[in-house]
């Protein structure tokens, strides 16, 4: 077996525990922490793969794209989060519908 | 050799705890030292510069924001707790995964990696960022407006009637 094969495997068990904690969870932070883990996962494959076809130079600027697509969703989520909680007084993924307008 | 596996064994280890930890300050702390482990993987893996960005923006930027909405909703959060159940059944899952994909995975992963092939070698990071994936930059750009409307549209500012 070779290292990148195991690499993955370890990659693809980070990304089972984030889809876990997005189906398991209700609360909006729990999902957001389920997405991070699923997106460091993607990162890590992005960068294995550049590193396994020695082609790390455009990886690394397609992840840097990566990396501030993600903080932009999660101060979405998260702006999101602050109003659903100033409206309904939860956290309750269920509860941002309540939100329309 | 060891010290690559020791680094995905203690991410994987982290995204465990972060998912499992009761409160919801320890969950994200967790995830700031998975960022961390991953950003040590990429320098690891030779890549220095998404190590940086992954230090400087996920491990900081994006636990500052974690940590300042958790402090908003903490209370509410410690006094109507959610069920734990399926919290403290992941271990039993991810167990199940690591072993039924051990059959498998592997060797699938072994023969996706033996379709691969060689780039050639593009340069430097720079060149790659301002020559060949401009119009990524400038998606960058675009993508941090559209946060910053969404920031906007969420929190609209109170009118006088």
């Amino acid at each position: 077996m070779s290292i990148f094969a195991l690499d993955w495997y370890m990659i693809a068990l980070l990304m089972f525990i984030g889809f876990y904690c997005m189906l398991a969870s209700r609360s909006i932070v729990r999902q957001l922490i389920g997405l991070e883990i699923v997106s460091k996962a993607a990162m890590l494959t992005v960068i294995s793969a550049g590193a396994l076809t020695a082609n790390l130079v455009i990886a690394q600027a397609l992840l840097i794209t990566m990396i501030v697509i993600e903080v932009v969703v999660v101060a979405a989520g998260l702006a999101l989060l602050v109003k659903n909680f100033r409206v309904n007084g939860n956290a309750d993924i269920w509860k941002l519908d309540s939100l329309k307008g | 050799m060891t010290y690559h596996n020791l680094l995905f064994t203690l991410a994987v280890l982290f995204a465990l705890w972060a998912v499992m930890a009761k409160k919801l300050l320890t969950s994200a702390i967790m995830l700031a030292l998975l960022s961390v482990t991953v950003s040590l993987i990429f320098f690891n893996l030779g890549a220095p510069w998404a190590g940086v960005f992954e230090l400087s923006v996920c491990a900081g930027l994006i636990t500052v924001l974690f940590i300042g909405a958790v402090s908003l909703i903490r209370a509410v959060e410690e006094k109507h707790p959610e069920s734990r159940a399926p919290f403290n059944a992941l271990p039993l899952a991810a167990a199940i995964f690591a072993i039924a994909g051990w059959f498998y995975l592997p060797a699938f992963f072994d023969e996706l990696a033996s379709w691969r092939r060689l780039a050639e070698s593009s340069g430097t990071i720079g060149a790659a960022l301002w020559d060949l994936r401009r119009p990524d930059i400038l998606g960058q750009v675009l993508m941090l407006a559209a946060g910053v409307f969404v920031i906007k549209s969420v929190f609209p500012r109170r009118t006088e009637k």
